[in-house]
Order: C-alpha cells, then structure tokens, then sequence
C-alpha cells in the first residue's frame, strides 16, 4: 500500500535570483487573474554601504499543518487535502474573506470569481507524479517539491548541515516550507 | 546606535493584502454595530420581561401581561435590526450565491460558523418574544398560528426569555470573539474583545431604548445606559492597556489604533478614537446621564443617547478598519 | 524627388489603432489566456499539444515547450530536450505568451503617404508593400550601388533577408548588440585566445570553485544556463567575487563584493596581475609553454601596484591582494569570467583581454572550473545561391572590426556615419529599434533617419522606428513562425535546435521567410530559397542524417558532449598568429593599438552629477518586452527607478519614491520622470536605471510613457578605434525635482 504522501517544499535561497520565473510559470499554470498572484518574489537587503547581505526568496502559502485558514473556514472549503497541503474548494466558499484575515502571512486572496484562492502547490500535478509549475521551471533549482513521508529522506539530505528555518515559526502554523538560509556558505 | 536598514522589494500583486489587508469595508462595521444593538435589545428586554414576570420589578405593564413600550418596541426592533446587519453580511460576501454552504455543515473550530448559526438560532425565540410582548396587538388581528404561537410561548416564557438573554449575549459577543481569534491581526487578537462589543452593544441597546421609551420610563433606560458605559470604560481601559503592555505586534497595533495618524475619512484614528469615541461617545454621556441621575435636568436630554449610538458605531469602524491597516502579525 | 530636403519628410507618424491588432480581435484572445479562467488545466489530452522550439526573447535562444490548447498558447515551459534550458525557462521564456496575445501588435504592411503636408500611413497589401520594397531598393541599387542598401537587424529570422541581400548584392550588415555590448567580449578573447568567449561563455562555472566577476549581473540578466551554472556551483562550494559600483543579485551571493569604482577595472584588474606575478602565484609552467608577450604585459603592470590601484579603484589594497591570492590558490578551477555586454568606455576590447590574460596567467584553459572551448554540432553548411562579387568582404573601417566569420560587415554607428555622409541612402530595419538602440545616441540617430531615403522596417511591434519608416512589414512573433537551425553555436552538449510555429501567423503578419522569399522574387532572384521554409529545412536535416518530420518532435539534435577538460601533456594550440595565448597581441600592436592593456584614466562627474550605469531586469528584454502586460503586471517590471546613495539623496533632498527628472551633462532633460530609489546598494558617485523604459510611441499602449530612458541621456559616446564598438558609460546625471 503507497505511503500517505505529505508533501512540501524545500528552497534554497542561496541560490535563487529573485527572477520571478515562479511567478509567471504559475500564472500561465494556473490562470491566475491579473492583479493577483499566487506566489511571488522577495529580495531582502540588510545592512548599510558597503556591508550588505541579501536573501531572495520565492514565497507562496506555506501549506501549514495548524493552519488557521483551516481552522477559521466556517464550510470546510479551506481544509487539508492529506497529502500535506491545503486546498480549497470553490464550490463551498462563500467568500466570507474569513481565511484572508486568518493567514499570518497574506498568502491568499478572492479571486474575481468569488472564491478564496491561493497557490495550490498544483494538486493536479503533484497527484500525477509531476514537479508544480514553479519547481518545473526554477532555472536555479531554488525551488524543490517534496515529500516529507519519502522514506529515502530527500528532503532532509537537502536540509542536512544547512542553517534552516521556517517563517513566522512562532506563530505555531508548522509551516511546509523550509528554508535555506541565504547565509549558508556555498557548498555547506 | 546605529539603525540598521532592510530593504524588502516584492513582486507581490493582491490588492487584499497590500498596502495593507483589505478584505473588510463598511458592511462588517455596520453589521457589528446591528448585531451588537441587537444583542443588547434582547439581553435588555428579555431580562426585564423575567424580573417583571417573576418579581414584579420594573416599569409597569401596559396590562394583560403586555410590558412597557420600550420593552415592546425593543423586542420587535432586536430581530428586524439584526435582518438588517445580516443584509449587510450577505453583501459583503464575495461568493453571494454560496451563502448556503454556511448551513450545510458546523465547524467547530470557527467562531464565524458559530456566529452563521447563533444568527439563524437568534430569530425564532426573538420573534416569538416579539410577538408575545405585543400580543395585545395581535390578538386582536386573530390569525389562528399567530394566536397558538403566543400561547405556547406564554406558557414557556421564563425559559424563553432566559435563552434569550443568553443569545442576546452570544450575540453580542460572539462578533468580538470572531475578530479576536485572528492573530495574525494584532489589534483585533486581544482576549477582552468580545466583552467590549457586548458591554457596547448594550450601552448603544440602552441608549436606543431611552430615545423611543416614554418619558417616564426614560430614567430607567438612563441607569441602565449609564452602568453599561462605565462597564464599558473599564473594558476598553483594560483593552488598551492590554494591547500597550504586550509584545511588539499588540503594542504597535494599539499606538497605532490610539496614537496612529492614519486617516478615516478625513481624521486621523486618534482624534476618532479619544474625540469621538472616548469624549462624545463614552464620557460626555456618562456625565450627562450623571447629571441626570443626580436630578440636574438638561435642556436637550436626548443628546447623550445619541451621542451613544454614534461612539458605538465609530468603535466598530475604528476597530474594523485599524485592524486591517496595521501590518499582519511579525 | 525631393528626398532630403524636405523636413518633415520622415516626421514621426503615430499608427492609427485601425492598423494594429486592435482590441476587438485580441481581447477573446487576451482574456482567457493571459487573465485566465482562474482553474488549473485538469489535463484533457485530446486537444492539447506540445510543440517544442526555441525562444526569441534574447540570445541563449533556449528551447522551450509551448503548450497550445484550443488553438491558443496557454503556457510556454522549458524544453527538457534543449541542453540550454534543461527543462528551466526564464521569466522572458514563460512571458512569451504577452508577446504573441499583445493588442499592439502590428497587423497590416503600411505605406507612408502624404496628403495635404502631413504624413500618414496606409494599410497595403503584401503585393503592394513588396513590391514598392523591391521597386525602391532595385532603383537605389541602380543608380547608388549595393553599397548604397545596409540592413540592421537584431533577432535570429534575420538569416532570410541576409541571404536575399547577398544574392542581390548588398552585404553591407549590421547589428547594434555588437557596437554597444559584446563586440569587445567576442575581439577581446579572439586576439588572446584565437576564439570567441561563445554565447553560452566557456567558463566551467559549476565545477569552479573561485569566479570573479567584474560588473556582471547574472540573476538580474537571465542567462538560463549560466544561472543553472552558477546555481550548481554554489550547493557544490562556488565561491563568488564581485567588483560592482552597484550591490547586485550577484554581489548578494558574493563572499566579497568590492564596490569598485566605475571605469577603473583595468587597473584592478592589472593590480591583480601584478601580485600574481610579484609574489609568483602564476601558473609559470602554463605561462612559458603557452603564452607569449609576458615580459611586455609585466612592463606593463609593473606600475600598478595594489596601492596605487586603490587609489584609483577606491578599493582597499589589501583586499585586492586578498582576492589575487584567493584567485590563485583556487587556480585552475577559479576563473574570471568574461560577462556580456562589455564596452562602457572605449577600451572594451582591452578590458576583455585582461580578463583573458588573468584566466591564462592561472593556467585555467581547458581544466575543470576554468576557460573551457566548447564544440559545435557538425552540421553540414546550408548550399547557398550564388552571390555576385561584392566589392569588398568587410565595410566596416576599423581594423580589427572581427575576426569571427562575419555575420555582420560594419559597426551600426557606422551606418549612421554612412548614411549622414551620403554614402547610404536606403535601411533595411529588421527588429531594430533604430531611435532607443544606442549606436551614436538618439539625436544623432534622428538626424540619420531623416535624412536616409528609404527606410523599410520589419518588426512585431509598433516600436518607435515603425514611426519613421517608409514601409513597415508586420513579422509574425516567433511562436508563429519557421526560421532556420540554430545549429552554430558551441555548447558542452553541441545541438542543433528548430522553430517551429506553435500556432498560425496572426492576422496579416508574416514569417519573414515568407517575406525575404516575396521580395526575392520581385526583385527577380531565383532559386535563392526553395519552395518553402519546410522544404529547406528538411533537406539541410536530411543532410544531417535527420529530417524535419523526425525533429519536430524532439526540436533538437544532439551530439556526444564536448570533451572539455586538457590530457596530461596535451599540446595546446590556438588560432592566434603566435599560435599560442597572446598576453600582448600581435595584431593589436599591427594595427597601431596597445598590444597590453593600458589603464586610461576616464572622465569624472562634473560636481553635482552622477554616472549613470545601467542594466536588466530579469523578466524583461528591453524591446521585445516593453509592451508584454502578462510581463510587465508585477510591480517590479513596471517602471525602472533610479538608484540614489543615501547621502547623495540627503544631499539633492530627495526621498524614497519621489518623481524626478534627470538631467545630464549636456542638459538633456528626460522626457519623463523617474522614480527615486534611495538605496545603500550603490555607491556615492554612481546612480544606476535600467534601460529600456520612457518609450514615447503613444502606440505602445502599456509602454507610453513608463519610467525614463535610459538612452535619451546618452549625449556622449567613445568609439573603440580597433573594433568600432561604441562606449556611452560617460554620461552624467543630475537631479531635476518636479516643481
């Protein structure tokens, strides 16, 4: 009998250019509206001249595992797939925006037809054994769909040794994106 | 020290979340303000339907068991005010034609499926308590259902009216406990929310009551408004402070709400909230109807009442509408 | 006829919408594809396809899939055939759809008319369109000579009109991107190493684990590959040095990022040389047995020591020892890489060519993570009609103007000298923005245009050079249309790769084989193409061992992957006149130049100005992408802004987000503000902008008027005497606050 599959990502953020190739291969994938997307790009500089450090990261909804979305959604439109991620089903929202205020990180929003809406992480490919649509096309591989139930581990390998971290971790979403830190040095 | 600089650019397109959250406009305001005069309406009225009932205490009775007016414009205006809120929340949905699903299902982890049934399960007792206050008016229409109706809830009205006041209080409380489990919207994410609409929605109740109540029952309205506004004073105190005291996000939210110079139309959050709100709509009354309390008459007594309603309406904006410009939870 | 003396004569004529696309055809089209139905495709395979080709947003011309349904492209993936994307695709790559679906595309052939004083256009017909072209061009050709006929192009379908042209005599070819951006890159390693840099450049980056580069923008310029590289090297342990005026992408993966000076990388560059030859870090073995002129380069650098190179680069000596001596203790799998677009001054060529002479001076030819020579696919070469005798091979007047096989015969600057001289009267513009292409800058550029007596453009778009043109033939996109192989260009897996169309030319616009195969008959040139584009292209695979039909499939021709890394005791050699890496060069000093790198001093900012650099941003292609609102819908995209040091906006009292005019040394205002980035991310005497914005065609509906341009400020140019390549890094800016 196959293993539940509980998906997530893993990006790497040393390697990403904040190319934005993510946000438009997931617009084409998912007929997003404009005005909207479903991921986005980030580049973050700290520091003053000359001393400077930079992180790039591509940024979607984190598929929580206490998500609050979930647990906010007054029809169960916004629930959990098992497969580790969150989904929606249009037919059962009534775009009451409850689920836009419940997400900590902005990750979600009514999409002109009337439902709620966000990344995702392209059901309709990940349950055919393809990479989503960002994976697909990430030229830096930044980017990497997987499977936390793997038994052949790949995403800790990938995690292993790095300064990893997870975003708003205290907010106690248990976020499905893991991130490597920018300030890892090459090759660790 | 030197301050360090982060800059942040993002490819981010969703105009419900940038600048700032934006999910919310006028409907849900005037919803929370319905609904929580609604509550209150109930609490109030079916309360003193109980004490009248069960201990004689109260304004007298227009006879044959049919209470004051007040009582009975009361308990017919809490079930329309709140079809009227409801009209606003139906705007505001996105997906209108799906409103149904709230009623296919109960998720027990989200207050707004809690508050979708409590406003179905508000309606028929209210409207039964309507209908028995008023029944001298009724009787007279002499409909068969009507008139089996008001018997069945003239029988049970100590229980009636006593779940009543219970939905009256879930009512007005249930709208703060729905902003206040979001978290990640830190001016909304305090523990004293729900009790703030409440002791508002029955302030505005109140004051609703003394400006369609009969002079001679106004002084009744008057006590009872006065009490709820200084319950409300403490509550609010104790929500500001408890958000001032707290972690950065609570803290920057509240200087943000009280302290902000965000604007509303045309006026910055803080002259709304300590001018409008505090002055006009929480002391002034409170003085005045000190005043009256005390036996000094004023010229133009139903300035506080009013004065009232508007605080109790500028609270449900200000709240709605800082909650969303303050930046999400860090 | 009274060309030329009449003023307004090639006045600008503003494209009535009746003649583009216009909205009422498109918006089926744009409303389902680009905004979308808001569902994921669940996946039907009855009336999908995939048809696989290669993209035309830049030159790595990598393959893509393009995903057509209902007659429509709805996604344009990575082609996982293709070596240069390996299954990635850029944000140019996947945006072609806003391209092909844009609502400003031109749809008709127009011909300028004059009635009553005023110029207008006029739809035509092919025929007519054509054969006005050819009459026009045949009696140019008979009264002025071929010489008299030049085409500009830029874009790969050129390779139709280049043969049409050569069959009728003309070979006078020119493409800007060789005067203003690689052209030193491709002379600079031909005089040291005897070949290219290549596009992709042979550096091994992803086995590297030390490369520096020197104003590079990798992440921000999307090269598909290269990022690939660059991406693998780092999880493998690539440490990256970046000398940039400005804190690029790159410089945040950097392990050091020097903020050198503008202008100043040949010192640095020779400081470095200096202390890998003084403390003896040089490969000396690679050195003696394959180099020559080490003794004049050391004359040369000897000078320029590390202190006296900080004073000039404004970096710390230390730190330049630091990365000479990290540089040669990661030696050979540490290179410097030679970047893309490279001609900023006027010494270009020899900036590359210390680039080279650093990459030799380690001994990191052909090792893993050094200077690596691909190979190409041995495709056999096209049959081609006979050319009558031309009467000369090269046109250009700089000596050492290329030495590749040339596809082009003169620098573009040099048309637009020609032209003002008299000595060419008739453009043949393919997918060149003639007016916002920097060659001398946009004045001169304007005064060219007037004064050129018949200017056909080819183009897509109603770019603003369609404005001046005295016929504007509309080119189908690239995703509509059969061009020849691209099967040139060495890679570490050599390929060959086709376009094919994905769907049918949109409205009256065609493929330009259709178009150059028209004027070639009209012109009377038989037997120049076959019957068709499929015919031609299947007999060339045929001879290849393959077939159209068979390629179709795949869109690529793979070979066996280049074998790149040295023997022990491999004898190397190079196409250079010494045979050997020519640290000094033979035929620079031939033709009277330098034959080391000379540091020259370059022009500094008049008080209370700035130097504007420039760049890319990753999801754009200037031109091509201007207009693409499936592109240009993310906030980053939509307008550039001008980077501003803290302290220089404290100074000009500017702030974050505040509208300004820029002005330059020679009080050229910028039509349109721009907006102010205050940023710790460049130093205090540079700003930078990325070209491409401030385009002034009201026709171009989303572009009209976003941000600034970058080339209206360009008043100043140098030219590279040896190879024509034109520089405009010296260009000033102030602030002009909006009132």
């Amino acid at each position: 009998m196959a293993k539940q599959k509980n998906f997530g990502m893993v990006i790497d953020t040393r390697v990403c250019v904040a190319c934005s190739a993510c946000v438009y291969a997931c617009k084409s994938e998912n007929g997003v509206p404009e005005g909207y997307c479903r991921d986005w790009v980030v580049q973050e500089t700290d520091g003053t001249y000359p001393k400077l450090r930079m992180e790039n990261r591509s940024e979607r909804c984190q598929h929580c595992e206490h998500a609050p979305c979930v647990t906010y959604c007054p029809t169960g439109a916004s629930h959990y797939a098992g497969d580790g991620t969150v989904q929606i089903k249009p037919h059962r929202c009534t775009g009451c925006k409850a689920c836009l205020a419940a997400c900590p990180y902005d990750a979600r929003f009514v999409n002109p037809r009337g439902y709620a809406d966000k990344c995702s992480l392209c059901q309709h490919r990940i349950e055919k054994g393809l990479d989503t649509a960002c994976v697909s096309v990430c030229p830096t591989s930044s980017l990497n769909l997987v499977d936390f139930n793997d038994p052949e581990g790949k995403a800790v390998s990938m995690m292993n040794g790095k300064e990893v971290y997870r975003q708003k971790e205290h907010a106690g979403t248990s976020p499905s994106l893991y991130w490597i830190s920018a300030s890892n040095k090459p090759g660790a | 020290m030197t301050e360090m600089t982060t800059e942040i650019i993002s490819t981010k397109l969703n105009p419900n979340v940038l600048p700032h959250l934006h999910i919310w406009e006028w409907h849900i305001p005037l919803y929370l303000f319905l609904g929580g005069i609604a509550g209150g309406l109930l609490v109030i009225t079916s309360i003193m339907i109980i004490l009248k009932r069960k201990f004689g205490i109260g304004p007298k009775d227009e006879g044959d068991g049919c209470p004051c007016l007040a009582v009975r414009i009361g308990s017919l205006l809490s079930p329309v005010l709140l079809g009227i809120g409801m009209l606003f929340l139906f705007l505001d949905l996105a997906h209108p034609l799906y409103v149904w699903a709230f009623y296919t299902t109960i998720q027990p982890t989200s207050p707004m499926s809690a508050g979708s049934w409590i406003l179905i399960a508000f309606f028929p007792l209210a409207v039964l308590q309507a209908m028995l206050v008023n029944k001298k008016f009724l009787r007279e229409r002499n409909i068969g259902i009507v008139n089996k109706l008001i018997d069945w809830t003239e029988d049970h009205l100590t229980l009636v009216a006593l779940i009543n006041s219970q939905i009256g209080v879930g009512i007005g409380i249930y709208t703060g406990i729905l902003l206040s489990f979001f978290y990640a919207r830190p001016l909304w994410s305090s523990s004293i929310l729900g009790m703030l609409f409440l002791v508002s929605g029955i302030s505005s109740a109140a004051a609703l009551m003394m400006l369609f109540s009969p002079d001679d029952e106004k002084p009744l309205y008057s006590k009872i408004d006065a009490n709820a506004l200084w319950i409300e004073l403490v509550v609010v105190g104790l929500f500001v402070l408890g958000g001032i005291t707290g972690p950065a996000n609570n803290s920057g939210a509240m200087m943000h709400l009280i302290g902000g110079d965000y604007q509303m139309a045309g006026m910055s959050y803080m002259v709304w909230f300590w001018g409008v709100f505090m002055a006009l709509g929480l002391l002034i009354p409170l003085f005045l109807e000190f005043l009256e309390a005390a036996g000094v008459h004023i010229k133009f007594p139903l300035v506080a009442p009013v004065l009232v309603l508007i605080g109790g309406l500028v609270l449900r904006f200000l709240i709605v509408f800082a909650g969303q410009t303050y930046h999400t939870f860090m | 006829m009274s060309h030329g003396q009449d003023l307004n004569r090639r006045d600008f004529i503003k494209i009535s919408s009746l003649f583009l696309a216009g909205s009422a055809a498109m918006s089926s089209q744009i409303g389902q594809t680009l905004t979308g139905g808001g569902t994921a495709f669940a996946g039907n395979a009855g009336d999908e396809r995939v048809v696989y080709s290669f993209c035309e947003h830049c030159f790595w011309r990598c393959g893509i899939a393009a995903h057509v349904r209902d007659g429509k492209i709805y996604k344009i993936t990575g082609s996982e055939h293709h070596p240069l994307s390996n299954g990635k695709l850029c944000p140019r790559g996947t945006g072609g759809i806003g391209q092909i679906y844009d609502p400003d595309r031109l749809a008709h052939p127009l011909i300028r008319e004059r009635k009553g004083g005023k110029s207008t256009y006029r739809k035509a017909t092919w025929d007519e369109a054509i054969t006005l072209t050819a009459e026009k061009l045949y009696q140019i050709k008979e009264k002025y000579g071929p010489q008299a006929i030049a085409m500009l192009h830029h874009g790969y379908g050129y390779t139709f009109f280049k043969e049409m042209f050569k069959s009728f005599g003309v070979n006078k070819f020119a493409k800007p991107s060789f005067d203003f951006c690689c052209g030193p890159r491709h002379q600079g390693y031909i005089l040291t190493y005897g070949h290219s840099a290549g596009t992709p450049e042979g550096i091994d980056i992803e086995n590297s684990k030390y490369v520096i580069f020197f104003g590079t923008h990798y992440g921000e310029n999307m090269h598909n590959t290269a990022v690939q590289e660059i991406s693998e090297g780092i999880r493998r342990g690539l440490k990256i040095v970046v000398f940039d005026p400005r804190f690029s992408t790159l410089a945040g993966k950097a392990e050091k990022w020097l903020p050198i000076k503008a202008g100043t990388d040949i010192a640095m560059m020779q400081a470095m040389m200096n202390v890998l030859i003084t403390e003896n870090l040089y490969d000396k073995e690679f050195v003696e047995e394959n180099t020559v002129g080490f003794d004049e380069l050391w004359a040369e650098v000897r000078e320029m020591t590390p202190e006296k190179a900080a004073e000039i680069t404004d970096i710390p000596a230390e730190d330049i020892r630091e990365v000479a001596r990290r540089f040669a203790s990661y030696a050979p799998s540490a290179a410097v890489h030679p970047g893309r677009r490279t001609q900023w001054y006027a010494d270009g060529t020899q900036r590359v060519r210390c680039i080279a002479i650093l990459n030799a001076l380690v001994g990191n030819y052909k090792m893993p993570g050094g200077v690596v020579k691909y190979e190409k696919y041995k495709l056999p070469k096209a049959p081609h009609h006979h050319y009558p005798a031309f009467e000369k091979e090269i046109w250009s007047q700089y000596p050492l103007f290329t030495d590749i096989k040339p596809s082009n015969t003169m620098a573009s600057h040099e048309v637009m000298q020609q032209t003002l001289n008299d000595e060419i009267k008739a453009w043949f513009v393919y997918g060149v923005n003639v007016p916002e292409t920097i060659t001398l800058g946009r004045t001169a550029t304007l005064e060219a245009i007037n004064k050129v007596d018949f200017l056909v453009a080819v183009d897509t778009l109603p770019m603003e050079v369609t404005g001046y043109a005295d016929v504007v033939l509309p080119e189908c996109t690239y995703l509509e249309r059969y061009d020849d192989l691209d099967g040139g260009r060495p890679y570490r897996t050599p390929f060959v790769a086709l376009r094919q169309p994905a769907v049918e030319p949109m409205f009256d616009s065609k493929p330009g084989n259709e178009i150059a195969r028209m004027m070639a008959d009209k012109l009377g040139l038989h037997g120049v193409f076959e019957d068709s584009v499929e015919e031609y292209l299947d007999k060339r695979l045929k001879t290849a061992g393959s077939s159209l039909e068979e390629m179709k499939k795949t869109g690529v021709l793979l070979a066996e992957p280049t074998d790149l890394y040295r023997k022990p005791g491999e004898k190397l050699k190079f196409k250079t006149p010494s045979g050997k890496i020519e640290l000094a060069s033979s035929k620079m000093k031939e033709a009277g130049f330098s034959a080391v790198p000379k540091y020259i001093k370059h022009p500094e900012a008049p008080e209370g100005y700035y130097r504007i650099l420039t760049g890319r941003k990753p999801m754009l292609t200037f031109g091509r992408t201007a207009n693409n609102r499936f592109l240009n819908e993310l906030p980053t995209a939509r307008e550039n802004d001008i980077w501003v040091n803290p302290e220089v906006a404290k100074q000009h009292g500017l702030t974050n987000g505040e509208y300004v005019h820029l002005k330059n040394q020679a009080g050229v205002v910028s039509d349109y503000p721009i907006k102010v980035k205050v940023t710790e991310r460049i130093r205090k005497d540079a700003v930078y902008m990325v070209h491409g914005y401030g385009h002034y065609f009201k026709k171009l509906k989303w572009a009209y008027k976003r941000g600034a341009s970058h080339n209206q400020l360009i008043s100043q140019t140098e030219i590279d005497k040896a190879i024509g390549a034109v520089g405009f890094q010296n260009n000033f800016v102030t602030f002009i606050k909006e009132a």
